[in-house]
């Protein structure tokens, strides 16, 4: 008896569970649609800049400029880490915290001082548990970043690059290979990785004002715009985890729920046999 | 007639505001307004803040840019900002 209404309550909250999951997954497919627009509609804008600049910038002509200039020494790295603000996304916030944990290791093993700056309250709560001091934390960043963000996070940063601050900005963001891959990846942000090969012909512009003042005002917009793709990956790549691992609970929950039903039935039948055997008992007795 | 346009687009980070063909096209630079015709030699040009307008057969299209840089290659005109809106 007691056996049949403890299984009870056990499918009835198996059964809330399962709708809560079945729904945070519809709401990730929905967001995740959206995100994914995003990426695709940020990638026009990322292929003409980069395009640009690999056509512009000569790479012997480096050193003229802050952004790409290649320190001599690498003292001070600013490492920027993208998570999550919530969980219950499988091992997303997790998997962008050991990828940055890696890369923070490996720069103070070289010696390299190392700036925090984490976005997302996964990641900051991860890194205030371990007692890491972070040099900036945000948590305003949501389902959909803006180039405002993205300016907002790495301009200070680039600052103070270019005031020789720092040496280096990395950045641990979420790749968007697809609704099912997102691994974490690490990104050198500054100095600028060569954007992209002079490809095809040098064409001869008509440059106003110099080519040294325009490459000046677009390596800059080139950096704020390699985080704000990332930005947008992370954001796609958090619904994509996020539906996988709600997608993968509520199937648990279903698979539970078919045990669940059939030990109870057993259990609803054995009481059943013995009520009527112990009538029959009963009956026999009494004649 | 038809030949002689110029295809241009209009792209900001988040998204490609504006794609198409153009008669004539006028833009803030940083030092004053360019217009640019169908022909124009290869430029690369700073933009300032202003109206950016896209003209194609009388009828025009206004955008407010603000940064940026324009490009023309091949009768191709190619406006990237981080601030620009279709007004």
């Amino acid at each position: 008896m007691a056996k049949v209404r403890e299984i009870r309550r056990r499918i009835r909250s198996i059964e809330n569970t399962r709708q809560i999951t079945r729904t945070m997954e519809m709401v990730a497919t929905s967001k995740l649609k959206r995100a994914t627009d995003r990426v695709y509609a940020a990638r026009p804008y990322a292929e003409r800049l980069a395009e640009v600049i690999g056509r512009l910038v000569d790479p012997e002509l480096r050193d003229r400029y802050a952004l790409l200039r290649q320190p001599a020494e690498v003292r001070r790295a600013a490492v920027l880490v993208l998570t999550a603000n919530r969980g219950l996304a499988g091992a997303f916030n997790a998997n962008l915290i050991r990828e940055a944990r890696g890369l923070i290791d490996r720069l103070r093993k070289d010696g390299v001082e190392v700036d925090l700056h984490v976005v997302g309250k996964k990641g900051i709560s991860y890194f205030k548990y371990r007692q890491e001091r972070l040099a900036s934390e945000r948590t305003d960043i949501g389902d959909r970043p803006t180039a405002a963000d993205a300016a907002s996070l790495i301009d200070p940063l680039m600052a103070a690059y270019e005031r020789g601050e720092l040496d280096a900005v990395y950045l641990v963001y979420a790749q968007f290979r697809s609704a099912l891959s997102t691994p974490p990846a690490r990104m050198r942000v500054l100095p600028i990785e060569s954007p992209a090969q002079r490809e095809g012909a040098a064409v001869s512009y008509i440059l106003s004002p110099s080519a040294d003042e325009i490459i000046g005002s677009l390596l800059p917009l080139y950096v704020r715009n390699s985080v704000y793709r990332a930005l947008v990956e992370t954001a796609a790549a958090e619904q994509g985890a996020r539906r996988t691992a709600m997608k993968n609970a509520s199937d648990n929950a279903g698979e539970m729920l078919e045990y669940l039903r059939r030990t109870y039935n057993r259990a609803r039948q054995a009481q059943i046999t013995q009520e009527i055997a112990e009538i029959v008992g009963g009956a026999a007795a009494l004649e | 007639m038809a030949a002689k346009r110029m295809s241009v687009a209009v792209i900001s980070p988040e998204r490609t505001i504006f794609e198409g063909e153009a008669d004539l096209v006028v833009a803030p630079a940083w030092d004053g307004e360019v217009g640019i015709l169908r022909g124009h030699a290869p430029m690369m040009v700073l933009l300032g803040s202003g109206d950016l307008r896209v003209r194609l057969e009388g009828q025009e299209q206004r955008f407010y840019v603000s940064g940026g840089f324009l490009q023309v290659i091949d009768d191709v005109v190619t406006v990237l900002s981080e601030r620009t809106e279709a007004v």
